[in-house]
């Protein structure tokens, strides 16, 4: 065990570390060269950390309470985050198989960043790891300094040992003309006149401004540590999501974890015709889009959200005309312009049933593609769906299938009931696209019976496209208002101490000697001028530059 | 050093501990798909007949899930494999369910005529099931241990005896 006489001459008793006497200034370990300027770094206080037998915890402390573990930290995580960047993060794609996606793209060096999680680098526990680490470097940094810091600025004595002042980097010694009490109150008034806020006590001076900015770097600190803590508080379930999806025109699409649903009403490319662009463009055969638009309409839903089958109750929201830049915001919620297909797809038509005889229209109905209903009434006759394909085919056996989910060929088989027709119904084909029509030649399927019923469209009115599909980044962080408080209270921080310097005066007069030392955290041009003015106006005419002793220590 | 400082330098690594532990143990629990060896989610699902069932249920029965889609000549090709399957092994505690991915009812009802089967059919016309298993590519079969653990899960087409030899592993028969 280490023993240290901590009591300074003046009679204080100083912690263990203290390198200037909290009370009176004197240094406290003898230096090899007694005139060197003083280490005045948190006024010479000891830090909180700084303690004989420091136990477990002391040192976890003391580890967070080292900058140089902070500074190790930072460029840790500086090179941590750039592994990031190296391909792009399984986050912003739609829909891959990570595990098949980098070997494809990028191949075996894909495979191994995939391997070694760097596809999802900052959602990492490494790298959320090291973000705790920093904060806590934070929080440790910033109370084991700024606690002992406050405390020796709030209580400065105001007489300081003559060596404190002297070896300061702005000296001035020198004998007064006046009596010290006229001399003292002309000082006063002269250094009152450039901002200080003075004390005195007997024969000795303390003037100092601008204090507040010393706190600069620990308010810095509270915006940054909130800052973090917003940033982890992501990982709160409903706070925090970014996705990608296709929203088909007209169909409501649900926004997971939320109650909203969003459909794109309508979306608009627009390019730039050749009498816009520069003559080169043209040449070069470009198309530079001008506009890209999603009409959106925002819903709530408010009743069978969760069921399985029923269509859920919508009620709108908002409309919002989503541009890039412009995104849709609700609650915390934006959706942003991402990408784009134009490809038309089948929604609904309305047929109608008629006598191709006759003439003689029996009704009209709305046949939805997807999720269809089974019945219909159409005037006096019924039709039941029996069979739907979304994407018609014939397999090897010659049987009617469905050769994908997507309705790009879609055939229904109704069974048709009514007036002349035998109980049991008869069957009628029908394919609402007239490509369909003609290649799978619904009369010749529908054979006898077409002759007594023809389903078509009258019109584009009776046919329901989306006419392209939109492809929308939805985002939702509520730790966003959270992350521009820390940033904005950091930045005040870094304002304090950027624009404001801590500058103190000591004096004091041993009969008419008088013995000054000055000391500023930054610009010591700006001080020495100042106390070479202040000097100036008691009569004491000094050369600004002779009174700086220079040296790095500030 | 006072022992009021102690504390709170205690109470500080504490908070900070509790906030990193917080956020570190969010980075490995994020919502996956059920891998092997993971228990199943209890969704629930629709049955043909318009009533729910929530895959819970089948807790205590060695579950075999087969997702598969009308389009998808695979699932067809092993649907008479699954309905035997199930015929076989119903009264040794196992239960085969097909589950549709998104297609209408009747879809589905004129499908099981075609291929001829009637082992237990769910319906997940909003395909979240679906997506909450991580299916991409059709079929897809999860073997289910009795007690709601994933044994495997068989991407393709199942042969009589691959579906055998995953039957005897899951039930321990």
């Amino acid at each position: 065990m280490r023993f240290d006489n901590t009591k300074c001459e003046c009679g204080h008793q100083n912690a263990i570390g203290t390198v200037l006497c909290e009370a009176c200034g004197k240094p406290q370990h003898e230096e090899p060269a007694l005139d060197e300027v003083l280490e005045m770094r948190y006024d010479g206080v000891a830090r909180k950390s700084q303690k004989a037998n420091p136990s477990i915890i002391d040192r976890i402390w003391n580890f967070f309470s080292s900058v140089k573990v902070a500074v190790y930290l930072i460029v840790i995580t500086l090179i941590g985050s750039m592994f990031g960047t190296i391909y792009p993060q399984e986050s912003q794609f739609i829909n891959i198989d990570a595990s098949l996606y980098y070997k494809q793209s990028y191949g075996t060096m894909g495979h191994i960043y995939y391997l070694l999680g760097l596809s999802h680098t900052y959602e990492s526990w490494w790298f959320i790891t090291l973000l705790v680490m920093i904060g806590a470097s934070l929080v440790i940094c910033s109370l084991d300094r700024v606690l002992p810091l406050y405390r020796a600025l709030h209580k400065q004595k105001v007489r300081k040992h003559g060596q404190f002042i002297t070896r300061q980097r702005i000296v001035y010694q020198g004998d007064i003309q006046d009596s010290p009490n006229t001399w003292l109150d002309g000082m006063s008034k002269s250094l009152k006149k450039r901002g200080y806020k003075i004390v005195r006590d007997e024969d000795a001076l303390l003037a100092e401004k601008n204090r507040f900015s010393r706190w600069g770097p620990y308010i810095n600190h509270i915006g940054l540590i909130i800052f973090l803590l917003a940033v982890l508080a992501r990982s709160i379930p409903g706070w925090h999501m970014e996705y990608y999806d296709a929203f088909p025109q007209g169909q409501p699409k649900e926004i997971p974890g939320t109650p909203f649903y969003l459909q794109n009403d309508h979306f608009t490319v627009e390019y730039y015709g050749e009498e816009d662009m520069p003559e080169q463009f043209v040449k070069e055969g470009r198309v530079i889009a001008k506009l890209f638009e999603t009409k959106a309409t925002l819903y709530r839903c408010v009743d069978k959200c969760d069921e399985l089958a029923a269509e859920p109750v919508l009620e709108e929201v908002m409309k919002h005309d989503i541009r890039v830049n412009e995104p849709l915001e609700y609650e915390g919620l934006m959706v942003y312009q991402f990408d784009f297909d134009l490809t038309p797809r089948l929604v609904a038509v309305k047929p109608v049933l008629e006598n191709p005889q006759t003439g003689e229209v029996y009704g009209q109905f709305e046949l939805k593609i997807n999720r269809t209903e089974t019945h219909y009434e159409v005037g006096p006759y019924t039709l039941e769906l029996t069979h739907k394909f979304m994407d018609f085919g014939l397999d090897e056996n010659g049987k009617p299938t469905t050769k994908s989910q997507d309705p790009n060929a879609p055939a229904f088989i109704f069974m048709i009931k009514g007036p002349g027709l035998p109980n049991e119904g008869e069957p009628y084909m029908y394919f609402p696209l007239q490509k369909d029509k003609v290649k799978f030649q619904q009369d010749v399927i529908n054979g006898e019976i077409a002759n007594k019923f023809d389903l078509h469209v009258q019109s584009m009115n009776d046919v329901t496209l989306s006419e392209s599909t939109s492809y929308l980044n939805v985002r939702k962080d509520t730790a966003m208002p959270f992350i521009w408080i820390g940033a904005a209270i950091s930045m005040i921080g870094l304002i304090m101490g950027f624009y404001w310097q801590h500058r103190r005066i000591w004096l004091r007069l041993d009969g008419q000697q008088l013995a000054l030392g000055a000391h500023t955290n930054k610009n010591w041009y700006g001080l020495r001028n100042e106390v070479a003015r202040a000097l100036q106006a008691v009569d004491i005419e000094v050369d600004a530059k002779s009174i700086d002793r220079g040296g790095s220590k500030a | 050093m006072g022992k009021r400082n102690k504390t709170t330098q205690i109470i500080i690594l504490v908070v900070i501990l509790v906030l990193g532990g917080f956020a570190v143990s969010s980075a490995f629990k994020k919502p996956e798909a059920p891998k092997e060896g993971s228990t199943i989610p209890d969704l629930p699902l629709q049955q043909l007949n318009g009533s729910v069932v929530k895959l819970g249920d089948y807790k205590g029965k060695a579950l075999v899930l087969n997702f598969w889609g009308s389009w998808c000549e695979p699932c067809e090709r092993e649907m008479p494999t699954l309905q035997k399957g199930s015929d076989e092994w119903k009264a040794k505690n196992v239960e085969i369910v097909g589950i549709n991915y998104g297609e209408d009812p009747l879809v589905v009802q004129n499908y099981m005529k075609k291929v001829n089967v009637h082992f237990t059919m769910l319906l997940d016309q909003k395909k979240k099931v679906t997506e909450a298993f991580g299916i991409r590519p059709l079929p897809t079969t999860f073997f289910v241990k009795p007690d709601g653990k994933v044994h495997a899960i068989h991407i393709g087409e199942l042969t009589q005896s691959q579906l055998d030899k995953y039957l005897q592993e899951i039930t321990g028969q």
